[in-house]
């Protein structure tokens, strides 16, 4: 039993580093933009889906295919940057109609992947083998996700804190107005941001694509659960969306293990009303920033 | 003309099932675009009227659907009957989730519904003991014998149930629209901190407004029973509430009509788009952003279909505004620390009925902190007001309001889209409140309290000297005016006592002399009074007493001359300090 459970809470990690990352960019770009990005889970699906292009139907190897998937993906959401959040964000209500606009952006994502590909799943071949820790097997594909997320969020912390791209996005994020005073071309780092939070979702959706394999709806699933961290985590708290992801995966894997997947997935959805009704300000408030 | 489009409409509508005797298929696509409309109707109570973007509307209807086919299924109660009472479950569902998410803001309650839907049609397919799961919930057509025997055929009576479904669903909100519950929500849509000013209790009624919301939905969900008759997790489906939400804003936000041209387009456009039909969710996402980015008010406003408001007749004898007289207001260490910042210190002051209290001090010596703090809209770090009998630190300022103790905003915070008569009715209804229900039923009582509404509303705009504005927009009129508004729209609310807060502040000399006379003239009405402003001429022409506040804290009290004389008040101003202070400052 308790093999089971160390072995699910490992493939639960795997899992939730993806929920982790995917929350990660909805946070990014609602502390920049104050927007929410609801189309977000649907480039994190576009990515699974070109890794799955790249690798059976182009022949790429798995390396390659992760290169695309950031460059297709990024490329769309210039575009979804171009039709639905830059025009729509300076009018009146304008984050409350980029919620809409971008509502709508997933919807037309996910019908156009849903009816041209099919809901079946697929698989990606990723990185073969694996490596037994005592009782636990855990694929070394397994272990790259685990590892490419730690080194994309070190990344990540990286930029924000060193170089002057992230100054600046932090600037943003503090006071447009102020960092529009001190010469930040405001548009520029919002557009940045938004770019570079779908290039992690792309990264995501392609490295976890060999784990669960790729369905349409996986960007569904993924964008409801990275709201659920996101609120448990506290609204555009990077910290709490990175905890949190990690632990949501985790005990959607230990729950699958006592009921059906379906009801885990219900019970772990319940926990965004239960802490919007008990703790609103999200698990990790406790500091005044 | 929009009274014989009304008329027309209506008779067409009693007389379709006839018209459509022979053709079932037609029929029910107007059924199904009538139910489309509540739904629509349902989605445009948040969406449009409270400004709250829901994307798990379905969450409702399926809710309300599945309470009524278990209840058929299960205990063998009428379909009919279940009208009546399956819609409830969706409401409270409503009243749960707005309750849930609505204080965090908008964004919340989208992410909330959309979650609720998917976690019901979770449960609703995998619960397969009590719903069959996927393979759905089937449920016979309800026939109804007396009507059958009367030559009517089941698509004709359903029909007719449908569309006297919806002219039910429009008449309440319409109703509710036209009252102290619509005017709340408009002013709650414009700003927060303006209804709360105004004695709107903001959290209960948005809350109310979902319930319904979410009844009105479940409602629909009801409705389209008979046409489906089997029941099946796809009900919850996100692409449920997307064809609600688009009905919503490709009809109009803020309409009664626009959801009724949606229904009708969506309930028709799924047939004529049969040949793209594995895109059509596609198209929808398409048109959808289309409207978001060319039309964003929807179709409605494209045919005038929308009426302006329409102003009530000016009482022909204009009565005179009295204020009951106020209890004493006792501040008692009052103090507020934002992070390092004490921004009130340790006040203490009395307000006698019937005073007329000036608060002055420089820049920065926290007069407005300590309104914020006195009106509850600023949560205080220490200390008590009592206000009369009642300690009142912590309530919410809408109750406060209700007390009798009423504040104005430095820049005046009105609606500006809307007439300046209905910007002083919508403050009207804290002395004369309607609950929800006797706005929808209107007996003699409501109608009795609604002419003193607005006849309150006159009167106060007279005081003011506006009447002949009452037509205009607010946003309109001048900033003396706008002030002046500002002022009529507090003592709609039938104060006991009022704190101003600068209303002389960007006033010419006419119009400050203009509003020392007001004040002067509420002050021999019996309303007390508190005023803060930087006008020292006025304030001491004026006042029976004046307060200075300095740094966070009082550093005198006294009629004017006494001030005036005051050595402390005088270093405050002219920055008199000595060596020792000014190193310490």
């Amino acid at each position: 039993m308790l093999e089971l459970l160390l072995q699910q809470a490992v493939n639960g990690l795997t899992q939730g580093m993806a929920y982790a990352l995917v929350a990660l960019g909805l946070t990014m770009i609602f502390g920049v933009l104050h927007i929410i990005n609801f189309s977000h889970g649907e480039l994190y699906m576009l990515g699974g889906l070109m890794a799955v292009v790249a690798t059976t139907m182009l022949g790429l190897p798995y390396g390659l295919a992760l290169v695309l998937a950031v460059v297709a993906v990024v490329a769309i959401a210039a575009l979804v940057d171009l039709v639905a959040v830059r025009p729509v964000l300076p009018t009146k209500d304008g984050p409350s109609t980029v919620l809409l606009s971008t509502f709508a952006v997933s919807l037309l994502l996910h019908q156009s992947v849903l009816s041209t590909w099919g809901p079946n799943p697929s698989r990606v071949e990723g990185l073969a083998g694996s490596l037994s820790l005592g009782p636990i097997v855990i694929t070394n594909h397994r272990l790259l996700v685990l590892v490419s997320g730690v080194v994309i969020l070190l990344a990540i912390e990286y930029v924000l804190r060193r170089t002057l791209v992230g100054r600046r996005i932090r600037a943003v994020a503090q006071s447009e107005f102020a960092a529009q005073v001190v010469g930040i071309d405001v548009a520029r780092i919002r557009t940045l941001t938004f770019l570079g939070a779908a290039a992690i979702a792309a990264i995501a959706g392609a490295l976890i694509a060999p784990v669960s394999l790729f369905t349409p709806s996986m960007g569904q699933h993924a964008i409801i659960t990275a709201f659920v961290v996101v609120v448990i985590g506290g609204m555009g708290n990077a910290t709490g969306a990175v905890v949190c992801g990690l632990l949501l995966g985790l005990l959607e894997a230990l729950a699958s293990a006592f009921m059906p997947q379906d009801m885990g997935t219900a019970v772990i959805y319940a926990l965004l009303l239960i802490f919007l009704l008990i703790r609103p300000q999200g698990l990790f408030a406790g500091r005044a920033r | 003309m929009r009274r014989i489009l009304i008329v027309m409409a209506l008779a067409l509508a009693v007389a379709a099932p006839f018209l459509l005797a022979g053709q079932s298929y037609y029929s029910g696509l107007l059924a199904y675009a009538a139910v489309l409309a509540i739904f629509g109707l349902s989605i445009n109570l948040t969406v449009g009227y409270l400004g709250l973007i829901s994307f798990g509307h379905a969450a409702f209807f399926g809710l309300g659907a599945y309470v009524a086919g278990l209840a058929i299924v299960n205990f063998g109660v009428n379909y009919w009957v279940t009208l009546l009472f399956a819609p409830i479950p969706a409401a409270l569902l409503g009243a749960l989730v707005g309750f849930a998410s609505v204080r965090l803001g908008g964004a919340y309650f989208a992410i909330a519904t959309l979650t609720t839907a998917e976690i019901l049609r979770l449960v609703v397919s995998n619960w397969i003991d009590l719903t069959r799961g996927p393979l759905g919930l089937i449920v016979r057509r309800p026939r109804v014998e007396t009507l059958e025997s009367l030559g009517l055929v089941f698509h004709q009576y359903y029909l007719l149930a449908t569309l006297l479904g919806l002219g039910l669903a429009v008449l309440i909100v319409h109703r509710l629209l036209e009252s102290p519950t619509g005017r709340s929500w408009k002013v709650i849509r414009e700003s927060n901190a303006l209804a709360e000013s105004i004695g709107i209790p903001t959290m209960r009624q948005r809350v109310m407004a979902i319930a319904l919301s979410g009844g009105l939905a479940g409602f629909a969900g009801v409705l389209f029973i008979p046409r489906t008759l089997v029941l099946t997790p796809d009900l919850f489906n996100p692409m449920l509430s997307a064809t609600g939400l688009l009905i919503a804003i490709l009809g109009g936000k803020g309409t009664l009509i626009g959801p009724l041209l949606g229904g009708a387009i969506f309930a028709a456009l799924p047939e004529t788009l049969r040949f793209v039909d594995e895109y059509r969710i596609a198209i929808f996402a398409l048109i959808l952003l289309a409207v978001i980015r060319i039309q964003p008010a929807g179709l409605a406003p494209l045919f005038h279909l929308t009426r302006p408001f329409r102003t009530p007749g000016a009482p022909a004898k204009g009565g005179e505004i009295a204020f009951e007289p106020s209890p004493r207001l006792v501040v008692t260490d009052l103090t507020k620390r934002f992070g390092g910042l004490t921004a009130v210190d340790n006040v203490s002051m009395t307000i006698e009925p019937g005073e007329l209290v000036g608060i002055i001090g420089p820049n920065g010596a926290g007069k407005t902190t300590c309104l914020s703090l006195i009106s509850g809209f600023t949560p205080p770090t220490a200390g008590e007001i009592r206000y009369g009998e009642r300690k009142v630190t912590g309530d919410s300022p809408s109750s406060l309001v209700n007390e009798g103790l009423a504040r104005t905003f430095q820049q005046a915070a009105l609606c500006g889209s809307q007439t300046v008569f209905e910007n002083v009715l919508a403050a009207t209804s804290c002395p004369e409140p309607a609950s929800l229900l006797s706005s929808v039923l209107r007996g003699p009582g409501w109608r009795a309290r609604e002419a003193r509404r607005v006849r309150r509303a006159w009167e106060c705009l007279a005081f003011v000297g506006l009447t002949e504005r009452a037509a205009l927009e607010a946003g309109s009129l001048p900033y003396g005016e706008q002030k002046m508004l500002a002022i009529a729209v507090s003592l709609a609310t039938q104060p006991r006592l009022l704190m101003l807060d600068e209303p002389a502040a960007g006033l010419n000399h006419t119009e400050a002399n203009r509003l020392a006379d007001l004040l002067r003239s509420l002050r021999q009405r019996g309303l007390t009074i508190v005023l803060v402003d930087h006008n020292l001429r006025m304030m001491m022409a004026l006042c029976d007493r004046i307060i200075v506040l300095d740094r966070g804290r009082l550093i005198a009290q006294g009629t004017p001359a006494e001030i005036q004389a005051d050595k402390a008040v005088i270093a405050a101003y002219l920055g008199g300090y000595t060596a020792e202070e000014a190193q310490n400052a």
